[in-house]
Protein backbone atom coordinates (compact mmCIF):
# COMPACT_ATOMS: atom_id res chain seq x y z
CA UNK A 1 0.00 0.00 0.00
CA UNK A 2 1.07 3.19 -1.24
CA UNK A 3 0.82 6.22 2.01
CA UNK A 4 1.26 9.90 0.61
CA UNK A 5 4.79 11.63 2.12
CA UNK A 6 4.38 13.20 5.39
CA UNK A 7 3.75 16.96 5.10
CA UNK A 8 5.51 18.25 7.89
CA UNK A 9 8.18 16.40 10.15
CA UNK A 10 9.97 17.43 13.25
CA UNK A 11 12.19 15.98 15.70
CA UNK A 12 11.51 16.98 19.09
CA UNK A 13 13.25 15.40 22.41
CA UNK A 14 14.19 12.48 20.43
CA UNK A 15 10.73 11.87 18.90
CA UNK A 16 9.71 11.95 15.58
CA UNK A 17 6.57 13.43 15.05
CA UNK A 18 4.96 13.57 11.43
CA UNK A 19 1.88 15.66 10.56
CA UNK A 20 0.27 14.84 7.27
CA UNK A 21 -2.27 17.98 6.09
CA UNK A 22 -3.09 16.79 2.62
CA UNK A 23 -6.91 16.99 2.19
CA UNK A 24 -8.07 12.91 1.58
CA UNK A 25 -11.17 13.18 0.05
CA UNK A 26 -12.42 15.78 -2.40
CA UNK A 27 -16.23 14.87 -2.08
CA UNK A 28 -15.54 15.67 1.41
CA UNK A 29 -16.84 19.52 1.92
CA UNK A 30 -16.05 20.08 5.27
CA UNK A 31 -13.08 20.82 7.27
CA UNK A 32 -12.07 19.73 10.35
CA UNK A 33 -9.33 21.47 12.11
CA UNK A 34 -6.94 19.50 14.07
CA UNK A 35 -6.27 15.47 13.73
CA UNK A 36 -8.91 12.79 12.66
CA UNK A 37 -8.05 10.92 15.35
CA UNK A 38 -7.99 12.23 18.86
CA UNK A 39 -6.63 9.47 20.90
CA UNK A 40 -3.95 8.70 18.09
CA UNK A 41 -2.65 12.28 18.02
CA UNK A 42 -2.86 12.10 22.26
CA UNK A 43 -1.17 9.05 22.14
CA UNK A 44 2.00 9.95 19.94
CA UNK A 45 2.07 13.36 22.17
CA UNK A 46 2.12 11.30 25.27
CA UNK A 47 4.68 9.06 24.28
CA UNK A 48 6.62 12.45 22.97
CA UNK A 49 7.18 13.35 25.82
CA UNK A 50 7.92 10.33 27.69
CA UNK A 51 4.77 9.19 29.40
CA UNK A 52 5.02 5.21 27.67
CA UNK A 53 1.74 3.98 29.70
CA UNK A 54 -0.43 6.89 28.52
CA UNK A 55 1.06 6.68 25.12
CA UNK A 56 0.09 3.00 24.67
CA UNK A 57 -3.35 3.52 26.26
CA UNK A 58 -4.23 6.13 24.06
CA UNK A 59 -3.11 5.04 21.03
CA UNK A 60 -4.64 1.37 21.56
CA UNK A 61 -7.74 3.48 22.21
CA UNK A 62 -7.31 5.06 19.17
CA UNK A 63 -6.48 2.36 16.83
CA UNK A 64 -10.32 0.71 17.87
CA UNK A 65 -11.59 3.91 16.44
CA UNK A 66 -8.88 4.06 13.15
CA UNK A 67 -11.02 4.52 10.08
CA UNK A 68 -8.48 3.58 7.58
CA UNK A 69 -5.05 2.15 6.86
CA UNK A 70 -2.89 4.80 7.71
CA UNK A 71 -3.88 5.53 11.17
CA UNK A 72 -3.62 2.22 11.28
CA UNK A 73 -0.39 1.68 10.28
CA UNK A 74 0.41 5.31 12.07
CA UNK A 75 -1.34 3.80 15.33
CA UNK A 76 0.94 0.07 15.24
CA UNK A 77 3.95 2.01 14.82
CA UNK A 78 3.25 4.27 17.63
CA UNK A 79 2.11 1.26 19.83
CA UNK A 80 5.65 -0.43 18.75
CA UNK A 81 7.50 2.64 19.87
CA UNK A 82 5.62 2.82 23.01
CA UNK A 83 6.08 -1.06 24.08
CA UNK A 84 9.90 -0.55 23.44
CA UNK A 85 10.15 2.21 25.96
CA UNK A 86 8.31 0.01 28.46
CA UNK A 87 10.66 -2.94 27.17
CA UNK A 88 7.63 -4.77 26.41
CA UNK A 89 9.40 -6.54 23.58
CA UNK A 90 7.10 -9.22 22.53
CA UNK A 91 4.15 -6.91 21.81
CA UNK A 92 6.49 -3.85 20.50
CA UNK A 93 7.37 -6.78 17.94
CA UNK A 94 3.76 -7.44 17.31
CA UNK A 95 2.64 -4.33 16.61
CA UNK A 96 5.34 -3.35 14.20
CA UNK A 97 4.50 -6.46 12.85
CA UNK A 98 1.34 -5.46 12.48
CA UNK A 99 2.19 -2.05 10.87
CA UNK A 100 4.29 -3.79 8.50
CA UNK A 101 1.05 -6.31 7.36
CA UNK A 102 -0.85 -3.15 6.45
CA UNK A 103 2.25 -0.96 4.73
CA UNK A 104 5.14 -2.87 3.82
CA UNK A 105 7.33 0.09 2.85
CA UNK A 106 6.65 2.03 5.99
CA UNK A 107 10.50 2.53 6.95
CA UNK A 108 8.99 3.90 10.90
CA UNK A 109 8.25 0.53 11.35
CA UNK A 110 10.94 -1.06 10.31
CA UNK A 111 13.41 1.24 12.12
CA UNK A 112 11.03 0.27 15.43
CA UNK A 113 11.40 -3.09 14.86
CA UNK A 114 15.06 -3.41 13.89
CA UNK A 115 15.50 -1.62 17.50
CA UNK A 116 13.33 -4.47 18.77
CA UNK A 117 15.39 -6.94 17.27
CA UNK A 118 18.52 -5.36 18.55
CA UNK A 119 17.32 -5.07 22.03
CA UNK A 120 16.14 -9.12 21.63
CA UNK A 121 19.61 -9.77 20.37
CA UNK A 122 18.42 -11.05 16.93
CA UNK A 123 21.23 -8.82 15.13
CA UNK A 124 20.69 -10.06 11.38
CA UNK A 125 17.12 -9.48 11.45
CA UNK A 126 17.71 -6.05 12.68
CA UNK A 127 20.71 -5.32 10.11
CA UNK A 128 17.98 -6.95 7.49
CA UNK A 129 15.20 -4.24 8.94
CA UNK A 130 17.46 -1.44 8.62
CA UNK A 131 18.76 -2.15 5.26
CA UNK A 132 15.28 -2.24 3.92
CA UNK A 133 14.44 1.31 5.63
CA UNK A 134 17.52 2.83 4.08
CA UNK A 135 16.53 1.45 0.96
CA UNK A 136 13.02 3.22 1.77
CA UNK A 137 14.37 6.67 3.51
CA UNK A 138 18.33 6.63 2.55
CA UNK A 139 19.06 9.84 4.32
CA UNK A 140 16.89 8.75 7.87
CA UNK A 141 18.79 9.97 10.81
CA UNK A 142 16.89 7.80 13.11
CA UNK A 143 17.84 4.42 10.65
CA UNK A 144 21.75 5.42 11.35
CA UNK A 145 20.83 5.88 14.92
CA UNK A 146 19.42 1.99 14.97
CA UNK A 147 22.94 0.73 12.97
CA UNK A 148 24.93 2.75 15.15
CA UNK A 149 23.47 0.94 17.89
CA UNK A 150 23.35 -2.48 16.07
CA UNK A 151 27.12 -2.13 15.63
CA UNK A 152 28.09 -0.91 18.99
CA UNK A 153 26.12 -3.95 20.00
CA UNK A 154 27.92 -6.68 17.81
CA UNK A 155 31.50 -4.97 17.16
CA UNK A 156 31.73 -2.29 19.85
CA UNK A 157 34.55 0.31 19.60
CA UNK A 158 36.40 2.87 21.58
CA UNK A 159 37.67 6.18 20.03
CA UNK A 160 41.24 6.86 19.93
CA UNK A 161 43.01 10.05 19.44
CA UNK A 162 46.66 10.32 17.96
CA UNK A 163 47.83 13.70 18.21
CA UNK A 164 51.11 13.86 16.03
CA UNK A 165 53.61 16.55 16.70
CA UNK A 166 56.13 15.07 14.59
CA UNK A 167 57.63 16.53 11.49
CA UNK A 168 58.77 13.97 9.88
CA UNK A 169 56.65 11.08 9.90
CA UNK A 170 57.66 7.65 9.20
CA UNK A 171 56.22 6.06 5.43
CA UNK A 172 55.02 3.15 8.07
CA UNK A 173 52.93 5.78 10.22
CA UNK A 174 51.73 7.51 7.56
CA UNK A 175 48.32 5.59 7.11
CA UNK B 1 -10.92 17.22 5.09
CA UNK B 2 -8.27 18.15 6.72
CA UNK B 3 -6.36 14.77 7.60
CA UNK B 4 -3.75 14.26 10.36
CA UNK B 5 -1.21 11.28 10.53
CA UNK B 6 0.76 11.17 13.99
CA UNK B 7 3.93 8.85 13.30
CA UNK B 8 6.35 8.09 16.14
CA UNK B 9 9.72 6.49 16.80
CA UNK B 10 11.68 5.90 19.65
CA UNK B 11 14.51 5.46 18.31
CA UNK B 12 16.32 8.73 19.47
CA UNK B 13 15.22 8.56 22.93
CA UNK B 14 17.98 5.52 23.16
CA UNK B 15 20.17 7.51 20.96
CA UNK B 16 22.29 7.95 24.33
CA UNK B 17 22.90 4.37 24.81
CA UNK B 18 25.30 4.85 21.59
CA UNK B 19 28.70 4.98 23.91
CA UNK B 20 30.17 8.61 24.31
CA UNK B 21 33.44 6.98 25.81
CA UNK B 22 36.15 9.51 26.63
CA UNK B 23 38.67 8.42 23.20
CA UNK B 24 42.13 7.31 24.59
CA UNK B 25 44.97 9.77 23.60
CA UNK B 26 47.97 8.96 22.29
CA UNK B 27 50.91 11.41 21.68
CA UNK B 28 53.86 11.36 19.41
CA UNK B 29 56.50 14.22 19.09
CA UNK B 30 59.93 15.09 18.20
CA UNK B 31 62.92 17.41 19.09
CA UNK B 32 62.36 19.19 15.89
CA UNK B 33 59.25 21.54 17.01
CA UNK B 34 60.66 24.69 17.74
CA UNK B 35 57.77 25.09 20.17
CA UNK B 36 57.90 22.95 23.60
CA UNK B 37 54.44 21.99 24.21
CA UNK B 38 53.37 22.77 27.91
CA UNK B 39 49.66 22.33 27.76
CA UNK B 40 48.47 19.45 25.44
CA UNK B 41 44.44 19.48 24.92
CA UNK B 42 43.54 16.42 22.75
CA UNK B 43 39.99 17.08 20.39
CA UNK B 44 36.66 15.95 21.48
CA UNK B 45 35.63 13.15 19.14
CA UNK B 46 32.63 13.99 17.44
CA UNK B 47 29.03 12.51 18.10
CA UNK B 48 28.07 12.17 14.60
CA UNK B 49 31.34 10.62 13.75
CA UNK B 50 31.77 8.32 16.59
CA UNK B 51 27.68 6.95 15.80
CA UNK B 52 28.49 6.61 11.83
CA UNK B 53 31.88 4.97 12.47
CA UNK B 54 34.13 7.75 10.28
CA UNK B 55 37.79 8.33 10.94
CA UNK B 56 39.97 10.47 9.68
CA UNK B 57 43.00 13.02 10.39
CA UNK B 58 42.90 16.80 10.38
CA UNK B 59 46.57 18.81 9.89
CA UNK B 60 45.80 21.83 11.83
CA UNK B 61 48.86 24.91 11.76
CA UNK B 62 49.39 27.97 13.56
CA UNK B 63 51.65 30.41 15.19
CA UNK B 64 52.44 30.59 19.11
CA UNK B 65 52.96 33.77 20.80
CA UNK B 66 55.86 34.94 23.03
CA UNK B 67 53.55 33.35 25.86
CA UNK B 68 52.75 30.22 24.48
CA UNK B 69 49.64 30.77 22.93
CA UNK B 70 48.61 29.51 19.39
CA UNK B 71 46.91 31.97 17.11
CA UNK B 72 46.61 32.19 13.60
CA UNK B 73 45.40 28.88 13.96
CA UNK B 74 44.07 26.93 10.10
CA UNK B 75 43.32 23.97 8.51
CA UNK B 76 45.62 22.74 6.22
CA UNK B 77 44.67 19.24 5.26
CA UNK B 78 41.44 17.52 6.69
CA UNK B 79 40.02 14.31 5.39
CA UNK B 80 36.25 15.28 7.03
CA UNK B 81 35.24 18.42 7.52
CA UNK B 82 33.13 16.98 10.87
CA UNK B 83 37.07 16.43 12.74
CA UNK B 84 38.03 20.72 12.18
CA UNK B 85 36.31 22.11 14.72
CA UNK B 86 37.50 19.88 17.75
CA UNK B 87 40.63 20.05 15.94
CA UNK B 88 41.06 24.03 16.05
CA UNK B 89 39.28 23.99 19.48
CA UNK B 90 41.64 22.15 20.73
CA UNK B 91 44.59 23.74 20.05
CA UNK B 92 43.22 26.63 20.50
CA UNK B 93 43.41 25.05 24.44
CA UNK B 94 46.65 24.08 24.35
CA UNK B 95 49.67 25.93 25.41
CA UNK B 96 53.13 25.66 24.78
CA UNK B 97 56.16 26.77 27.10
CA UNK B 98 56.86 30.61 26.63
CA UNK B 99 60.21 32.08 25.46
CA UNK B 100 62.10 34.60 27.62
CA UNK B 101 62.71 38.07 26.84
CA UNK B 102 65.67 37.84 25.35
CA UNK B 103 64.63 34.73 22.56
CA UNK B 104 63.21 35.96 19.34
CA UNK B 105 59.98 34.60 18.72
CA UNK B 106 60.26 32.11 15.32
CA UNK B 107 58.25 33.18 12.41
CA UNK B 108 56.98 29.68 11.43
CA UNK B 109 54.69 28.03 12.29
CA UNK B 110 54.06 24.83 14.38
CA UNK B 111 51.99 22.06 12.81
CA UNK B 112 49.78 19.42 14.73
CA UNK B 113 48.04 15.96 13.29
CA UNK B 114 45.01 15.11 14.81
CA UNK B 115 44.43 10.97 14.12
CA UNK B 116 41.14 10.49 14.70
CA UNK B 117 40.80 6.31 15.34
CA UNK B 118 38.16 4.27 16.00
CA UNK B 119 39.70 0.43 17.66
CA UNK B 120 38.04 -2.38 18.12
CA UNK B 121 37.00 -3.83 21.39
CA UNK B 122 35.19 -6.73 20.66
Amino acid sequence: MNIPRCGLMFALLGIVVCADAVGQSENEARTVIGPSNIDLADGATALRVGNAVDGVRLTQRGLQSATNDRDRVAGYSNLCAGYIMLDELDAALDSCNRALEIDDEHWRSYSNRALVYVKQKRYAEAEQDIDTGQSLSPNSRTLRIVKAMLLDATDPVSPTIIIDDRRHVPPDDAE
Amino acid sequence: MLNSRLLLSVVLLLAAAVAADEPRVTYLRDATNNRVPLNTVAPVYPTIARRDRVEGDVQVCFNVDRDGRPFRIAVRSSTDRVFERPSIRAIRASRYVSLPEHQEVPGIKTCRTFRFRLESIG
